[in-house]
C-alpha cells in the first residue's frame, strides 16, 4: 500500500515510488529524493513541524507539506 | 576513453569553485586564498561577490567563489548568481575554469550539477571532499570510474583536515581542467531545430546553454527588452513546456548518474548511527531547553566582551577627536572634523565588537551544524507570523543589534519571509536601548520587591523586551496579511553531521561581515551624523553670536568655581537655539500629548543617529555637563525638572514610561536603516519601516500616558 512521506512513523524506511506532481516537484529531485530510494523517518518536530528524512547519507528537513508531495511503500 | 580537449594555457586565469551546499566549498576558498580576498556586491542583487587571489609559484590566479547551489536552475538569489556566472551572462565574470566541490557521501547529488556543467562546455575539475567521513561512514569511491564516465580531473581532498590542497593548487597551476563535449543529449527534451534558432540568434555554440537561455532569458531583466519577446514568441510558437523538460532532464540525468555511481562506490553497512545526538538537540523539550541556553550564554558573553573593546574605540575617537581639534586652527574646519566626521566614523567603527561577535557565534553554530537543527525545531513557531524558519538568526541577533540581524536576513530565500523579518528585526530589543530604559526605570520604578523575591525594576525591564517581541509578532501578521507574493514558501535542509568548527572560516566571517558593514553602511551613516551635527552645532548665527557674546561677558566676571556652571549653561542655551533645538521646539504641539516637552523633542530627533545618544543629549540640554557619564547625577537632574506650567514634575511615571515605550518601537537607528537599505536595494522599505515604527512608537505611546496620567 502507498503513503505519503509525512505519515511514515519515526525510525520506519519507505521506498520512494513517485513525486507527485507541484511546484516543488523538481526541488525535491534535485535534492535526490527520486523513485527507487529509500528514505527513514529520522525526527519530526513538535506539533505538526518540519520532518528530517535519512537519504542516503544526509538528513534532509522538509516541511509537512512537503513530504506530502512524496509518495512511497513502507518497508 | 572519453574525449577530452585541453585548452591552451591561459594567462592568470580565473577559476571558479562551485558546489552544493554544506559541502565545504568555503573552506578550500579561505585556505587557497588566504586573507588575500576582496568582498564585492553582484549587480541588483544583495549577494556578495566573494574573490580572492592564490599565489602559487610566483603566479597569481584569481579564484571566485559562487554560491552554493544543487543544480543550474536557480531558486534563490544566490543560485542565480551562480547560474548567471556560469552561464557567463554577466559581463565582468568570465571564468576561465571551474572546480566543482563534491561530498564524497552525496556523490550523485554532487554529480547532478557537476554534469550539468560538462554539458554548458565548461573546463572543468572535480574535488571530491569530505574523504575523510565517507572514510568513516565506509563509504570508498573508485574515483577512476567517474573518470572513466566523465572525462574530466578529479581529486580527492579532506579540507578540514588540509588534505589534498597542494594537489588543488598543483592542478590550478597547470591548468588541467578539461571540457568535455556533453553528458546528456539536450535534444531529448528540446526540439533540436528550437535550440540551433537559439544558437543562431544569440551566436551560441553549445546546445545546453542555448536551452538555459530559452529556459531564463524571458525573464532575465539583464536583457534587452527585443531579445526578451524574441524568446518569449519562440515559446509560445513552438508551444514548449518548460517544466516538463527540466522534469524530463532531471529524470535522464539521474538514470545516467545512477549507473555511474553504482560502479563507482562500494559501501559496507554503516555499524553506528548518528541519530543520538539529535536525539537531545531535537527533543521536543530538552531541544528548546539548549536553545535558549546557547542564547543565554552568546548574549552572555557578548554583553560581557564587547563592552571591552567598545569602550576602548569610544575612547580613542574622543582622545583622536581632542587631538585634532588641538592641532588644527580653531574654526568651522576644524570643527566639522573633530566634532562631526571623527565621531561620525567612531559611531561606526563602535558597532564591530558586536557585529564580528555575533557573526562569530553565528558562524561556529553553523558550522557544527547546529544551526539548520534551530531552523528545523523553530520553523513550527515561526511560519504562523509569516516567517520562515531561518527568521529565527535574524531575530535572536536582534537582542544584541539589528544590524547583523538584517544582514543575516539574506539567507532566507521567500522574498516575503524576508522583507518581513527584515521589517520586525529592529523591533528587538537591542542592547542600545538599555542605558535609556536603565535610567527612565531607575527614575521612576522603586527599587523593591513584590512576592518577596521579584525586583520591580528588573521586572520593568524584562516587560520592556517582552513588548519589543509582541512588537515583532503583532508586525509580522500585520505584514503577512498584506505583503502578496506568488513564490511559494517552503523548508529544504539539509541537518549536516555535526563537526567541530573550522576556526580559519569562522575569523573569516567575522572579518568579512564586519569590513562589508564599516564599508557599505558606514558611508550612510557618516554621512547621517555629519548631518545632525550640523543642525547640532549651528543655529541662526545672530542668536548663537549673542549666546557666546553673554557667556564670555559673564565668564570674564566669573570666579573659577562658577566658571564651569558658565560653560555647561552656555552649550545648553546653544544647543537650544540650534537648529536641532528649533526643530525640538516645533515639533513640541505633536509630543506634547506624549507628555514630552521641546527638551524631549531634541532628544528624541539627535537619537536617530543611535539611541543611547538620548543619554548625551538630555546631558547637555539640563546642563550637566557633556563629560559627565554618572547616572545618578543625570537622574537626580531629570528628577528636579519641573515643568513651568502645571508645576508637576516633568519626568513623572506616565512620562518615563511613555519614553520607554517610544523607545521600544521607534526606528531611531541610522545605522539599522542603512543596513536595512543595502540588503533591500532601495530607500522604499527603509522608509516604510521608519515611517511604521515611528507611528506604532507614537500611538503606543500616547496610549500609556493618557492611561497613566
Amino acid at each position: 500500500m502507498f503513503i505519503k512521506a509525512d505519515s511514515i512513523p519515526v525510525t520506519r524506511a519507505a521506498i520512494i515510488q513517485e513525486i507527485l506532481d507541484s511546484p516543488l516537484k523538481i526541488n525535491l529531485m534535485e535534492l535526490g529524493f527520486l523513485p527507487g530510494k529509500t528514505i527513514t523517518l529520522h525526527h519530526s518536530a513538535p506539533l505538526g513541524g518540519p520532518m528530517a528524512f535519512k537519504l542516503d547519507e544526509t538528513i534532509l528537513a522538509l516541511r509537512k507539506n512537503e513530504a506530502s508531495l512524496i509518495e512511497v511503500q513502507l518497508l | 576513453m572519453p574525449e577530452s580537449t585541453t585548452p591552451s594555457l591561459v594567462k592568470s586565469p580565473k577559476v571558479a569553485i562551485i558546489g552544493n551546499p554544506n559541502v565545504g566549498k568555503s573552506t578550500i576558498f579561505n585556505q587557497l586564498t588566504g586573507l588575500n580576498q576582496k568582498i564585492g556586491n553582484y549587480p541588483g542583487v544583495t549577494v556578495d561577490k566573494k574573490t580572492g587571489w592564490m599565489q602559487y609559484h610566483g603566479s597569481s590566479y584569481e579564484i571566485i567563489d559562487l554560491p552554493g547551489t544543487y543544480s543550474l536552475y536557480p531558486n534563490s538569489e544566490d543560485e542565480v548568481i551562480a547560474h548567471r556566472v556560469l552561464n557567463q551572462l554577466s559581463d565582468e565574470e568570465r571564468p576561465e575554469f571551474v572546480l566543482m566541490v563534491i561530498d564524497s557521501c552525496q556523490l550523485s547529488r554532487g554529480l547532478f550539477l557537476a554534469t550539468q556543467l560538462i554539458d554548458l562546455g565548461l573546463n572543468l575539475a572535480l574535488v571530491l571532499n569530505m574523504a575523510d567521513i565517507a572514510t568513516r561512514k565506509n563509504i570508498a569511491i573508485k574515483s577512476f570510474e567517474i573518470f572513466k564516465a566523465l572525462g574530466v580531473p578529479i581529486l580527492s581532498t579532506d579540507a578540514r583536515g588540509e588534505k589534498g590542497l597542494d594537489q588543488i593548487r598543483e592542478l590550478i597551476h597547470q591548468q588541467n581542467f578539461s571540457k568535455k563535449s556533453s553528458f546528456i543529449n539536450v535534444e531529448e527534451v528540446v526540439d533540436a531545430s528550437l535550440l540551433d534558432e537559439v544558437k543562431d540568434k544569440f551566436q551560441l555554440s553549445n546546445s545546453y546553454q542555448a536551452y538555459q537561455m530559452l529556459r531564463f532569458g524571458e525573464k532575465d531583466k539583464t536583457f534587452s527588452l527585443e531579445d526578451r519577446n524574441w524568446i518569449k514568441t519562440k515559446l509560445a510558437e513552438s508551444n514548449f513546456d518548460l517544466d516538463k523538460a527540466q522534469l524530463e532532464e532531471t529524470k535522464i540525468r539521474y538514470r545516467k548518474i545512477t549507473s555511474i555511481v553504482e560502479k563507482a562506490v562500494i559501501k559496507t553497512p554503516d555499524v553506528k548511527q548518528e541519530s543520538g545526538i539529535d536525539k537531545i538537540f531535537l527533543h521536543p523539550v530538552f531541544g528548546y531547553l539548549i536553545f535558549g541556553g546557547i542564547l543565554l550564554i552568546i548574549f552572555q558573553a557578548i554583553f560581557a566582551w564587547a563592552s571591552v573593546p567598545m569602550d576602548l574605540i569610544d575612547g580613542f575617537f574622543a582622545e583622536f577627536a581632542g587631538w585634532v581639534s588641538d592641532a588644527l586652527p580653531d574654526g568651522p574646519f576644524s570643527d566639522l572634523i573633530s566634532e562631526g566626521i571623527i565621531p561620525g566614523i567612531g559611531g561606526v567603527v563602535i558597532f564591530i565588537p558586536q557585529i564580528a561577535m555575533l557573526f562569530g557565534f553565528l558562524a561556529i553554530l553553523e558550522d557544527t551544524g547546529y544551526m539548520s537543527r534551530v531552523v528545523f525545531l523553530m520553523d513550527r513557531w515561526m511560519r504562523p507570523f509569516g516567517l520562515h524558519g531561518k527568521s529565527i538568526v535574524p531575530l535572536v541577533s536582534g537582542v544584541a543589534c539589528a544590524i547583523p540581524g538584517v544582514m543575516a536576513a539574506r539567507n532566507i530565500g521567500n522574498w516575503k519571509e524576508k522583507i518581513i523579518t527584515i521589517m520586525v528585526t529592529p523591533l528587538m530589543s537591542c542592547s542600545a536601548r538599555l542605558p535609556v530604559y536603565v535610567i527612565l526605570i531607575g527614575l521612576v520604578v522603586p527599587n523593591e520587591r513584590i512576592f518577596g523575591f521579584v525586583n520591580l525594576q528588573a521586572l520593568t525591564l524584562l516587560s520592556l523586551y517582552l513588548l519589543g517581541v509582541i512588537g515583532v509578532l503583532f508586525t509580522a501578521l500585520l505584514l503577512k496579511s498584506i505583503l502578496k507574493t506568488e513564490e511559494k514558501s517552503f523548508l529544504m535542509v539539509e541537518l549536516p553531521t555535526y563537526r567541530a568548527p573550522r576556526w580559519l572560516d569562522v575569523l573569516m566571517t567575522m572579518y568579512n561581515k564586519s569590513k562589508t558593514f564599516v564599508f557599505e553602511a558606514g558611508k550612510v551613516i557618516l554621512a547621517i551624523s555629519v548631518i545632525l551635527w550640523v543642525l547640532a552645532s549651528y543655529g541662526p548665527p545672530e542668536r548663537m553670536d549673542a549666546i557666546r557674546a553673554e557667556s564670555e561677558v559673564k565668564l570674564a566676571q566669573a570666579s573659577p568655581e562658577e566658571i564651569p556652571v558658565i560653560v555647561n549653561e552656555t552649550s545648553s542655551l546653544l544647543l537650544e537655539n540650534s537648529f536641532i533645538g528649533i526643530m525640538g521646539r516645533s515639533i513640541e504641539p505633536v509630543i506634547r500629548p506624549l507628555g514630552y516637552d521641546w527638551k524631549i523633542g531634541i532628544a528624541l530627533i539627535a537619537s536617530f543617529a543611535a539611541r543611547e545618544v538620548f543619554v548625551s543629549t538630555i546631558a547637555t540640554i539640563y546642563s550637566i555637563g557633556s563629560d559627565t557619564e554618572d547616572e545618578l547625577t543625570i537622574r537626580e537632574k531629570l528628577n528636579q525638572q519641573i515643568n513651568p506650567i502645571t508645576g508637576d514634575k516633568v519626568y513623572n511615571t506616565a512620562t518615563a514610561f511613555s519614553l520607554m515605550v517610544f523607545y521600544a518601537f521607534a526606528m531611531q537607528c541610522m545605522s539599522t536603516l542603512a543596513v536595512v537599505y543595502r540588503e533591500t536595494k532601495g530607500w522604499k522599505w527603509p522608509l516604510i519601516q521608519t515611517v511604521y515604527m515611528t507611528a506604532l512608537a507614537y500611538v503606543s505611546a500616547l496610549l500609556v500616558y493618557q492611561i497613566l496620567s
